[in-house]
């Protein structure tokens, strides 16, 4: 067990790559193929568990892939990488158990491979440390999104060439963005001579302390934020993300809305804050802007949908924008205060869009206005979408709260009280759009019991109610007893904002 | 080799790119993504061909000498490896190439999936008109 120990991190990738290439030679047995992949996500989630365990007691943990030091594949495992890790293992999870009842039988044999390919992607571009090696996964969980977006569900509301369509703006620019992120990477390597990065960083900061930093580094630095921002969906690049999300199977949305977003949230923090940590102060305004442009157009456009997915997915958009709020910040409290968001974000909409896909699934469709006292005929699902909404919303007692607290209270600190003022502003627009949609949904009498049909009788199963009873749980949890979190956000940040440990784990290493 | 032409190959075919995929047509958009993760394969390559002279190799009967750099001085301008008493630019960088063999596989994957999803779309829709593909608008 001990020397099992040290492999944590390439357990993490290797575990789902493997169940993906035996799933798919599995097809023609669904039920092993099934127990295979629910276990390797479990399996999954103890590693990353074990190894964000590991990170906080004994300090930043290196893996080399082939023993090559520096100059080979490095996989890194800090606060930063190992809470992601936990995070995105846990949504994915839960996402996997729901969608064994949700996605049509059909779909289900070739969803496995997909799906456990996602999660590997995922897990790598967390966990690398090699600037190269975070495009190929780019590239793995771009492909295997792709894939997944267009799996069937059981209900089959959403029509395929709706999938398609969403699908082809979604890799046409991923694919773009994929082309800007390799120039963006090779004129690094024409600077620096490195990969590594840890080594870029070191040799970024030499260069800017000689004086000898190229200008073109700034315009890579840019090319970097639309890269992310592409991501991340924040403003000028956001508008793919309300098509594809909602149009993607319902477990497959949370993982989208959830975990993926927050891969160029994730690229930003590591990019900025670690490779281009001497020379960030140019980028910080020009963060903060997009950042408030993201949050009122997210927030606004949410306001007008009918389509409760729609509405969640604008919500997604809004909400990414205070995150990158902190980010452009800048500061430590700003830095923890924007994981803490991450944090809460990803699991009450995760849990939000599993629960509209039940709602979905009971209402026959996807129009607000064609819903209306649901309350009556499915309390379970009221309950757990006003638990999401309250936190999206910011109201105590959940984590929503607490995150968009220490946000505020962190801008307030920096004096950057005109950016609070308009954050302040939407975050009631984000208030008043989730209870809008609740209202809709759950209050009142259905409006034309004629023209939209009586409900679906068909109850759904444990494997649907079991993973919203347990983010719904989250959510509460991480608004009454949220110290652990904010310790360890703090702890992240303070990780972010000084390297030194970083790069001295990696680079001080035997090169055999 | 120059260095300026492969600079301008370059940039007429990102140029040629963007132009074909602001086409209305979805197979001319399919033509300019490839046509530009083929300048960027460029651009790669570009970013290290010109800095050395020799092949890459280590042939058996060469002694690998002891007295390898692994450590940067970045005063001295080295960025290791290399090795000690020669020229820092000796070897032609070999990296660059393994690079473009990842970017290029890549590319094969992402363009073949893409081709597939015009496909499906002519399929559903009738056409490969991207303006006609407005069902989600709204």
């Amino acid at each position: 067990m001990s020397s099992l120990n040290h492999h944590y991190p390439i357990l993490l990738i290797a575990i789902p790559i493997l169940v993906a290439a035996l799933t798919i030679m599995l097809r023609s047995r669904p039920k092993l193929q099934t127990g295979l992949s629910v276990l390797a996500s479990f399996s999954v989630v103890l590693i990353s568990s074990l190894l964000l365990m590991k990170v906080w007691n004994s300090g930043i943990q290196v893996y080399e892939v082939g023993e090559w030091g520096k100059y080979g594949i490095i996989l890194v495992a800090d606060l930063l990488s190992a809470s992601i890790v936990v995070l995105s293992s846990g949504v994915s999870f839960l996402s996997l158990i729901y969608s064994l009842d949700y996605i049509k039988k059909r779909s289900l044999s070739t969803y496995h491979p997909l799906f456990n390919l996602l999660v590997a992607g995922l897990h790598g571009s967390f966990l690398t440390g090699d600037i190269f090696n975070l495009f190929v996964f780019f590239e793995v969980l771009l492909l295997s999104s792709c894939g997944l977006v267009v799996a069937l569900e059981k209900d089959g509301i959403t029509k395929s060439s709706d999938k398609l369509e969403a699908t082809f703006k979604y890799l046409i620019l991923n694919i773009l963005g994929a082309a800007l992120m390799l120039i963006a990477v090779a004129s690094l390597y024409a600077t620096t001579g490195t990969l590594n990065m840890a080594d870029i960083s070191v040799k970024l900061s030499a260069m800017q302390a000689a004086g000898t930093l190229p200008w073109h580094v700034f315009a890579i630095g840019l090319l970097f934020i639309v890269v992310f921002g592409n991501k991340a969906a924040i403003f000028p690049l956001h508008y793919w993300l309300p098509d594809v999300h909602p149009t993607a199977p319902s477990p497959i949305s949370a993982m989208l809305s959830g975990v993926l977003i927050k891969v160029g949230v994730y690229g930003m923090l590591r990019i900025f804050f670690f490779v281009f940590r001497d020379v960030l102060g140019m980028f910080q305004p020009i963060i903060i802007i997009l950042a408030l442009f993201t949050i009122g157009i997210g927030a606004a456009s949410a306001v007008a949908q009918t389509d409760v997915k729609r509405l969640l997915a604008y919500s997604s958009v809004s909400q990414i924008g205070y995150v990158f709020l902190g980010i452009g910040f800048g500061s430590l409290g700003a830095i923890a205060a924007s994981l803490v968001y991450m944090f809460n974000h990803a699991i009450a909409k995760s849990l939000l869009f599993l629960t509209s896909g039940g709602i979905i699934h009971h209402a026959g469709t996807r129009d607000m206005n064609k819903m209306g006292g649901m309350v009556n005929s499915s309390p379970f699902m009221a309950v757990a979408f006003l638990i999401g909404a309250m936190s999206i919303a910011g109201l105590p007692p959940m984590g929503g709260f607490i995150s968009k607290f220490v946000l505020f209270d962190a801008g307030i600190i920096g004096k950057y009280y005109t950016e609070i003022a308009i954050a302040l502003l939407f975050a009631i627009f984000s208030m008043f759009y989730m209870f809008r949609a609740w209202l809709l949904m759950f209050w009142g009498e259905k409006r034309d019991v004629k023209a939209y049909g009586e409900y679906s009788e068909h109850g759904s199963s444990p494997l649907v109610y079991l993973p919203i009873v347990f983010l719904a749980f989250m959510v509460l949890a991480l608004g009454v007893y949220s110290e652990p979190l904010l310790s360890l956000a703090q702890a992240t940040a303070a990780q972010i904002l000084d390297p030194q440990a970083y790069i001295e784990a990696v680079l001080t290493r035997v090169v055999r | 080799m120059n260095n300026t032409l492969l600079s301008l190959v370059i940039a007429i075919l990102f140029g040629i790119g963007t132009f074909l995929i602001l086409r209305r047509d979805i197979v001319r958009v399919i033509i300019g993504l490839s046509i530009i993760s083929h300048a960027v394969n460029l651009l790669i390559v570009s970013a290290g061909a010109f800095s050395g002279k020799d092949v890459p190799i280590i042939t058996h009967n060469e002694v690998v000498p002891t007295n390898t750099i692994f450590s940067d001085s970045l005063k001295n301008g080295v960025l290791a490896p290399l090795l000690n008493g020669t020229e820092p630019t000796h070897f032609v960088d070999p990296l660059v190439q393994a690079l473009v063999l990842t970017a290029i596989v890549i590319s094969l994957a992402t363009t073949a999936m893409i081709i597939i999803l015009a496909y499906r779309i002519h399929e559903e829709y009738g056409t490969t008109d991207i303006q006609k593909l407005k069902r989600l608008w709204g």
